[in-house]
Order: structure tokens, then sequence, then C-alpha cells
């Protein structure tokens, strides 16, 4: 579909951006194709998998129904705003060592749903973890050891403060 | 060649200005979670998207001397932590605690939801049972509409091009003593609603019904609120075999409705089960 140019500044992962894309490109396509933040997957594209949640203004969105517009003004992170390789968020801490990874798809998915949770409910109940990450399937590990990182994460950055 | 255009308006009156001029080239954009869905797989071809996330005039949840007041703008995420809708619609919370998932439940509105005119959506059961009106503008006209009068069929909405969803107002469920929100899927989280039902109820100390509302969604073409149910169980102190033969009574209606179609073995048991299960709390003996 033809569509006209919409231009946007927005904050991402920390940084002031600006960005041009034609109407119709979406907030996934932006992230991922256009400014090359990789860790944001696209899995189903509807909305189904939750592969590319990223956190809009302090809560978790998928980004593969939201056009790029919406994100104007607003403030986004990515996974690669949470940690880095060397320096690792407590909860990819938690993952890593609860073995939460098996393929990795759905992974910066699931950090993102969980980053959203634990900054609104630092001490999540396994239900409320439960509601939180409905929306991110993961087909490998059964989901018991995500729950068990999530819940090891909390613990965690409960006594750092 | 026709371009979409994206049109994020400021105010209120610059939505409907252009509604005026280019409504039946425009698609609504609130949340944008069924609109993205469309416009990907092609079955929206519009030539303008307009955003209305942002206005004000379609925000807020307030309770008024006329009614609940739920503006379309309101996302689910903002319905299911509604201190005011817990009070005065709980069956409409309820309902948000199990659409979709998280991460929709913080951008998906409920006037996108009932706009969309799915017959599964989840919002329009508790709205019917507080006998919502939906208020909508123009540029050249105010008016209010039954919430049941949004949908004309499946995904078909009834209301002009140059008209936008401004608040739903609802009876509050005053001296309520029961309500309740019901869906079958094919999963517990995300799913889509099989059947979807709303009821409330204020139940006298003697165990008598003094008050029964009752919709039943995703069942029929359009949004229906099952009178004949209502009236089975009004005024009555209901029994286990009560409560059975309304859910009878409700299959049967439904299927009155639709006719019967492959799915209708499976549905006509669930419904009735799905009413049977609603209403247990209800029994007195």
């Amino acid at each position: 579909m033809d569509a006209s140019p919409v231009r946007i500044q927005f904050t991402l992962n920390g940084q002031p951006r600006s960005a041009e894309f034609s109407a119709n490109t979406t907030a996934l396509k932006l992230i991922r194709d256009d400014l090359k933040y990789k860790g944001t997957k696209e899995g189903c594209g509807i909305g189904e998998c939750g592969a590319c949640t990223v956190i809009v203004d302090g809560k978790a969105v998928n980004s593969c129904l939201m056009l790029a517009a919406q994100l104007d003004g607003r403030t986004v992170q990515t996974i690669e705003g949470l940690g880095t390789p060397e320096a690792l968020h407590p909860i990819q801490e938690a993952f890593v060592k609860g073995h939460a990874v098996q393929c990795g798809f759905c992974t910066p998915g699931l950090l993102m749903s969980t980053q959203a949770l634990l900054n609104e409910n630092p001490a999540p109940t396994r239900a409320a973890i439960s509601k939180a990450i409905a929306g991110n399937l993961c087909r490998c590990t059964g989901y018991h050891h995500i729950f068990a990182s999530i819940e090891e994460a909390a613990h965690n950055s409960k006594g750092q403060t | 060649m026709s371009r979409l255009h994206y049109i994020r308006p400021e105010t209120l009156a610059e939505a409907l200005d252009h509604l005026d001029r280019h409504g039946r080239r425009t698609k609504i954009l609130a949340g944008g979670t069924d609109l993205v869905v469309d416009l990907r797989n092609g079955g929206a071809r519009p030539d303008f998207i307009l955003d209305v996330s942002r206005l004000s005039e379609l925000k807020g949840i307030e309770f008024t001397p006329e009614g609940v007041s739920v503006g379309a703008g309101v996302t689910l995420a903002e319905i299911e932590s509604s201190d005011i809708l817990e009070r005065h619609a709980p069956a409409l919370r309820k309902c948000a605690f199990t659409f979709a998932s998280r991460q929709i439940r913080n951008v998906a509105t409920i006037g996108g939801n009932v706009a969309h005119c799915s017959p599964c959506g989840d919002t329009v059961p508790p709205l019917v049972i507080h006998e919502a009106r939906v208020v909508l503008a123009s540029m050249h006209d105010r008016r209010e509409v039954p919430i049941e009068h949004i949908a004309s069929g499946p995904y078909a909405c009834s209301l002009p091009p140059d008209e936008l969803i401004l608040r739903f107002m609802l009876k509050p469920a005053a001296g309520v003593t029961f309500a309740d929100f019901q869906k079958i899927g094919r999963r517990r989280e995300l799913a889509t609603a099989r059947i979807n039902a709303a009821a409330m109820a204020r139940q006298e100390p003697d165990g008598r019904i003094s008050f029964f509302r009752f919709s039943l969604g995703s069942c029929t073409p359009t949004p229906y609120r099952m009178q004949e149910v209502e009236n089975c169980i009004r005024g009555q102190r209901p029994t286990a075999k009560l409560i059975w033969e309304a859910g009878r009574l409700l299959a049967d209606r439904t299927i009155a409705i639709t006719g019967r179609r492959p799915s209708t073995i499976y549905k006509e048991s669930a419904i009735q089960g799905l009413l049977v299960r609603m209403l247990q709390p209800l029994v007195t003996s």
C-alpha cells in the first residue's frame, strides 16, 4: 500500500530519537527493521504470541499491534535497553541462572513483560506473574523455569532496594 | 492512486471536522489492536487513519448523576483497575480480567471493542445489562443510542461515517448483590470467546430475586438482552431445577435466533452449562 510519510520524535532506550516512515509502518517494523534493534521479534504478527513485546510509557505492549506513528512523544524501552551482554539486568541474570531460556525466541518479550510487571508490582504472586506473562507464548520451557526465574528476580531486586 | 495518511487531531472539533469531510475513507484508531491487524491482512484499506487515542474528551471513568460514564478511549487495563466500576458496574470490570492479554489490555479501548462489532466482543454483554447508552458526536449533532443498536451484524457497524463514539453511559448497579461475567474460550488466557455472558441480580434476604439482567454474547449476530431468561428468574427463589430450566430456555432461544449449525451440538449444552454455572451462587436450597 502506498502511504504518506510520518515524522515522529520519541525516546528509545533513554536516547531521544526522530524517525520518518510511511504511515502504515508498525512500531515493530520501525524498531526492528528500520532502527535495527533486532531483539524485538516478530512471531505471529497479530498479538497472540508476545515475541514483539516492548514497554511504552511503562506499559508492556505488542509492538506488532501498534503503528509506529503512535510512538510519537512516547518513551520506549526494548530488550536492548534492559541490560548489556557485559552487564545483565537482574531479570536477565535470573533467567540465565534459572534455565528459563531454551530456543530464546520468546525471551526478549518475556523479559519486557517481566520488567513491566516488576516495575508495577515488585513482589508479585505466582498468579500475578501468570496473568502478566499470559500474552507471551513459550513453546520450549513449559513455563516452570520462567515462573521460578521471575520469582527469583523479584526476590533479588527486593534485596537491592 | 490513493495514499494512506495518518492523522492525529489535537482536539475533538478537529477529529469531527475530519470525519465530516472524509469519514467514508477513514478508519478510526483508538488503540489499534484490531485495526492494525486489519491493515496488515488487507481487511481494511482506508485512505486515512484518524488516531483519536489522545483526545481527552474520550478519557475517564466517572460516576455522575446521569449514570456511570466510561469514555470510549478508556483502555481495558483502566477498566480492570477501576474502583468506580468495581462498585457500580462490577461485571464490566470483571470482563477486563480475562480480556486478551496484558499487552493488549494496556492499549485496547472499550470504544474500539464496541465499534469493531465483533459478535464476541467481551465488553458488550456487560454494557447490555447496564442498559448502556452510547454517546455519539458529529460536526452537526450529538445523540445517544442504545448499545444494542451499534452493530447491524457481525463486524458491521451501523454508525454513519461522520460519527465518533464519545462515551458510554451505564445505569449503575444500585442495590445489586450479585454480578458476574463469564466466558468460554479454547484456553483460559488470551482466548477469543466462544460464548460469553454477563448477569447481575438483587437477591432479597428471603432468597427471592427482585432484579435480574442477563445478556449472552458471541452466539447471536448482534447483542441481545435475553428477556425471556430474565423473566424466568425474576421473582423466583432459584433452585437447581430452575436454573437448569433457565439454561435450557436460553439455549432454545439462542438456537431460535441462529438456527441449527454445525456448532450447535456443542453450543446447546455449553450455553446451558454456562448459565447454570453463573447462577449457582444464587441457588437457595
